[in-house]
């Protein structure tokens, strides 16, 4: 037995999990229906974006009838949110928080606890709907969750070791989640040869506060890399709204080229890559008719930056979860307009994508220059040496000097580049946009004006 | 002129807790920022620590008053004399009422109490009163 199916068969054993069968569950994905599979829907809508809204509930029933309200929209791709506890391993919470939201028929979850529905139970779910399902969760320690979600038929998972620990956790050991990351690539590497390959997608939105696009494309490919280095074959790179149609326009083109490049230096150039365009994922406005045209925004620029998937948003973001109407209602808004979206002009801004594409470039030879010998230790000590600065990170790894502020056309520049690499010519190109004044206090002012630019 | 400061409780509300940081190092100071999720006991610690002679506590969640109405008994501690105690935030959950929380709060042991005050005025009054404390 290789060691990878020792430390899985451990992992199951944990209590709050069912019985898992992983014969049975190999067989059900080497026959399940291409409808289950998001790479394949990406390779046969080509050129289309394909709409997947935000929603998990505690119970079966609640999730089922969110399933349903969502087919009857025609929803692309289904979103399966897990709870918090879940998220955290506490399994025995999530068991009781379940039970409660059963028994008073109130949510005291915010997703769906899937270790304790169980595989057996949720695939029956998944397969009626014959829709592709994405994991969305957050999860530090994935290694039980994503088995179960694949055997349930969930075959696209969500998140990374560095986009799922810097902008959610304080004290999680960023080494631990590397390799907890690595074990569910391995996994999801295992399963791809069975049929169309198991899609995996990095969270490029990380804090959504003025994260400056380099930050954004050098973690979306290192959690690429770390992932096709594995064997997966199908990767989606994501990022969010900047605030900015220009950065937004020169980001999607800069992160599909990257990738696509840095993909084929560590000789996994065959791998498909897709591009994820999330809406807005900063502090929404009160007032629900503009949040209805920030989303109407979103789902434009999705359009006009190609993107092969879109994360929508719904008008009551600023008041808390969201019912499964207020979902059905926006992701109506959003197909209308990418449906009537035709002929996107060819938008160029050489000098924009010239810059951001050099920063791209600076910082990872600095990363490929660590003197570690695995890419993941690189990786890790450029985070720990600030090469790789996420800003408003909470946690204690994260370097916490680079400091971003809005230009005069909404760009997103770097103010003070801490221990990022870049090189002078790059740095002053982010400078000769800005124009800040000598008051130190007036960036402080400026960054609490930034931070609420949509509201 | 050393500050520590930070979030307390289980509390992840990241954003203004950096901008404290980037501003009271604009004005000055020496920043030992601990960040969210701080207890009670490790901004003492830090204090302690780093003899700073300002201890800057915020909240956002609404949750300080628990994680702080025991601040009297650090305070006995021989190196806290000369310490300014300051708190601010959203001391309460839901609205709550200026003018009964800050009193209270007063009484826990903090010579300076921000509840629900912009953030730059906050700022720009701690600075004022701590040079004027300590003389600078």
């Amino acid at each position: 037995m290789s060691l990878l199916q020792r430390d899985r068969e451990l992992i199951v054993a944990n209590e709050f999990c069912e019985e898992f069968d992983f014969e049975e569950t190999k067989e059900f994905v080497k026959n399940a229906s291409k409808n289950l599979f998001i790479s394949h829907k990406f390779k046969t809508n080509k050129g289309k974006t394909l709409v997947q809204p935000r929603g998990g509930f505690p119970t079966y029933d609640k999730m089922f009838a969110l399933y349903g309200e969502f087919a009857k929209v025609g929803v692309d791709i289904f979103p399966m949110t897990i709870d918090s506890n879940t998220r955290l391993n506490d399994y025995a919470s999530a068991k009781k928080m379940l039970e409660l939201s059963q028994k008073e028929n109130t949510d005291f979850l915010n997703g769906y606890p899937l270790v304790n529905h169980g595989y057996k139970k949720t695939r029956e779910m998944i397969t009626h709907f014959d829709t592709p399902i994405s994991l969305r969760h957050g999860t530090p320690d994935a290694r039980l969750l994503v088995d179960m979600a694949i055997a349930s038929g969930a075959f696209e998972i969500e998140g990374g070791p560095i986009t799922y620990i810097l902008p959610y956790s304080k004290n999680f050991p960023q080494d631990k989640a590397f390799l907890y990351w690595k074990h569910v690539e391995r996994v999801t590497a295992e399963y791809s040869k069975l049929n169309e390959p198991i899609n995996r997608e990095s969270f490029g939105p990380l804090t959504a506060t003025l994260v400056p696009p380099v930050i954004t494309i050098v973690i979306q490919i290192a959690e690429m890399l770390l992932s096709l280095e594995e064997g997966v074959k199908s990767f989606s790179v994501s990022f969010a709204q900047t605030g900015s149609l220009n950065q937004d326009l020169v980001m999607g083109k800069v992160i599909r080229k990257s990738a696509q490049k840095y993909a084929e230096q560590i000789g996994c150039g065959d791998a498909t890559i897709n591009l994820v365009y999330h809406q807005w994922m900063g502090a929404f406005p009160r007032d629900k008719f503009k949040s209805d045209s920030l989303i109407d925004m979103g789902a434009m620029i999705a359009g006009m930056v190609g993107a092969d998937k879109i994360i929508t948003k719904t008008r009551a973001e600023a008041f808390g979860i969201p019912t499964k109407e207020d979902n059905g209602q926006a992701v109506k808004n959003v197909k209308y307009i990418l449906e009537t979206l035709r002929g996107v002009p060819n938008f160029v801004d050489e000098e924009e994508e010239e810059n951001l594409t050099r920063e791209v470039d600076e910082i990872f030879e600095a990363i490929f220059n660590d003197k570690a010998d695995t890419l993941w230790r690189k990786i890790f000590n450029s985070i720990k040496n600030g090469i790789i600065d996420v800003p408003f990170s909470p946690h204690v790894i994260n370097n916490n000097e680079l400091i971003t502020v809005r230009d005069n056309a909404s760009n997103i520049r770097i103010y003070k580049k801490g221990k990022l690499p870049i090189s002078e010519k790059s740095f002053k190109y982010e400078q000769s946009k800005l124009n800040l004044g000598e008051n130190p206090n007036s960036v402080v002012n400026q960054i609490i004006k930034d931070i609420g630019v949509m509201l | 002129m050393k500050i520590v400061t930070g979030v307390v409780g289980n509390d992840i509300h990241v954003v203004a807790n950096r901008l404290i940081d980037i501003s009271l190092q604009s004005r000055g100071f020496e920043v030992f920022n601990l960040g969210v999720n701080t207890y009670l006991e490790e901004f003492i610690d830090a204090v302690i620590e780093t003899d700073s002679k300002v201890l800057i506590i915020s909240s956002l969640n609404g949750e300080a008053e628990g994680w702080c109405r025991e601040l009297h008994k650090y305070k006995n501690h021989d190196s806290l004399k000369d310490v300014i105690f300051i708190i601010g935030g959203n001391l309460s959950v839901g609205e709550g009422d200026e003018s009964l929380i800050v009193p209270k709060f007063k009484e826990y042991g903090f010579d300076l109490v921000f509840h629900q005050v912009d953030l730059m005025d906050g700022l720009e009054q701690i600075e004022l009163y701590v040079k004027d404390r300590f003389k600078l």
